[in-house]
């Protein structure tokens, strides 16, 4: 490389800086639970690298609730109502809420500060949803998908926080990203699904009901046959049987995106926090933060899918069904 | 299910807050926030015709003005020649005016002074004719009674004044 002298010192920087960089994630390694059994030294990690071995949780913990009395992860002591994913989510929804007040408490017509960077999330909102469902059904759908979107977000980067799931009370993390609890997840798909299903009804009338059950091709084909045009009429109840097939599969499909949205959601947001565990066992130092960086970006993303799928499905929802036309 | 942690009361629990939370920032974030950008857009809009407005507003002033002062400068043009012409026509008047006057004040005192003439003259003659007469009454020697004198005097006067009338 024939660079000036002048770039060489920082490029020399960055050289030394990811060897530190390098070794520090080695020795922590080396230093770690695994290291210690893959090169010698006793099950026990060194101090400093004395990290828990990762005991992942599927369900939510109660952290109110002493893990010696009985039944408690059944919900027999006083506060078993509140499980750590819980208290997260208030958190979130309070955050949440104290943004949107704090910007719209003294809202002028020329923005400042914390106004115009929300006025800016909102107009941005605004047109990528004016976009997929239109101007006259985008303000209609605007608070539910961003609020999702928010909430989603909110939850999955609170849970970044350094320092957020070591709060421990009872033994038990205080605080718990709450997408990794399966019934957020699944409370936002209900929600989602309310949403599309009320909006389709509404947009199209009892006409919506028929992409589910329709039998008025099937039975067509029947008067038809009793009417003497016996081919034409078994002809046209072959064709509304196919109909109500098709109709057996938008239910499923209907229902089956409840299933997807909370699996995704649920399974994302745990598979990330078990792997930021797990790498943090092995590899206590500098690794982790690379998957910070990922969690972060995988938060956005999944926050963005579900907002976003919302709105497609509200989107495929409210346009009328011309079936009955073919 | 049991092993996800599945559970109605929590499912329920996060349901309501987050209902709490759609109603909340809808109505106090959302809200306020869609009204300012409605506003704003429709202000600046209005703001834009409005200039639009008044830029072409100025430019009709501007012509109007421009044509009243092209109008406003033929009239007073207009006025210099007609305050022109009038000042001319007074001094004509005051002129022919002053020349009348002149000329019956001439008239005047001309007959003032023929009369003065003729009374003059009327004396003379009257003292003329007494001394005459007076003349007369020596060479004739002869006194005439005051009577006869005075017809004397009367009648000399008639044949001046008859003489002085040719």
């Amino acid at each position: 490389m024939t660079e000036k002298p002048s770039h060489k010192s920082p490029l020399k920087l960055i050289l030394i800086i990811v060897v530190a960089l390098v070794g520090m994630s080695a020795v922590s390694f080396i230093g770690g639970g695994v290291g210690k059994i893959i090169f010698g030294g006793g099950a026990q990690p060194t101090g400093i690298f004395a990290i828990h071995a990762p005991k992942p949780e599927l369900p939510a913990e109660r952290p109110f609730c002493p893990p010696g009395e009985e039944g408690a992860a059944a919900g027999k002591c006083k506060y078993s109502f509140f499980t750590n994913t819980m208290i997260t989510a208030w958190i979130s929804i309070a955050f949440l809420l104290f943004l949107f007040i704090t910007a719209t408490r003294k809202i002028r017509l020329i923005p400042k500060g914390l106004q115009n960077f929300v006025e800016f999330f909102i107009e941005s909102a605004q047109n990528f949803i004016d976009d997929t469902a239109g101007k006259e059904y985008g303000r209609k759908f605007f608070p539910v998908c961003v609020t999702l979107f928010l909430f989603v977000l909110l939850n999955a980067w609170f849970s970044l926080v350094p320092g957020f799931e070591t709060i421990k009370l009872n033994h038990m993390p205080l605080l718990r990203n709450a997408n990794t609890d399966i019934n957020t997840p699944m409370m936002l798909a209900v929600v989602s699904f309310c949403f599309v299903e009320y909006w389709g009804f509404r947009a199209n009338g009892f006409h919506y009901l028929k992409k589910f059950v329709n039998f008025s091709p099937a039975l067509n084909g029947i008067k038809q046959v009793f009417s003497g045009q016996v081919k034409a009429g078994l002809g046209a109840f072959g064709m509304g049987l196919i109909t109500l097939f098709t109709c057996f599969l938008e239910t499923i499909s209907e229902l089956v995106r409840l299933m997807s949205f909370t699996f995704r959601l649920f399974g994302n947001m745990t598979a990330g926090m078990i792997t930021t565990l797990v790498i943090m066992y092995i590899v206590p130092w500098v690794v982790p933060s690379i998957f910070y960086g990922l969690e972060t970006f995988l938060g956005f993303v999944q926050a963005l899918i579900f907002g976003g799928l919302t709105l497609c499905f509200l989107a495929l929802a409210v346009t009328p069904h011309e079936e009955e036309s073919h | 299910m049991e092993g996800l942690g599945l559970d109605l009361p929590t499912f329920i629990g996060q349901l309501i807050s987050f209902l709490i939370l759609l109603g909340l920032i809808s109505a106090f974030g959302f809200k306020p926030i869609r009204k300012m950008l409605d506003e704003r857009s429709k202000r600046i809009q209005e703001s834009m015709e409005m200039a639009e407005a008044t830029k072409k507003e100025y430019e009709q002033a501007q012509a109007e003005v421009q044509k009243r002062l092209a109008q406003s400068q033929k009239q007073g043009e207009a006025l210099i020649v007609q305050a022109r012409e009038i000042g001319e026509k007074v001094k004509e008047e005051a002129k022919s005016g002053a020349r009348a006057e002149a000329q019956a004040i001439i008239e005047k005192t001309q007959v003032e002074m023929k009369r003065d003439q003729d009374k003059i003259i009327d004396n003379l003659r009257r003292e003329f004719a007494g001394i005459a007469i007076l003349a007369a009454e020596k060479v004739i020697k002869e006194s005439l009674d005051k009577q006869k004198h005075l017809r004397l005097i009367e009648e000399t006067l008639e044949q001046s004044s008859l003489l002085r009338k040719h």
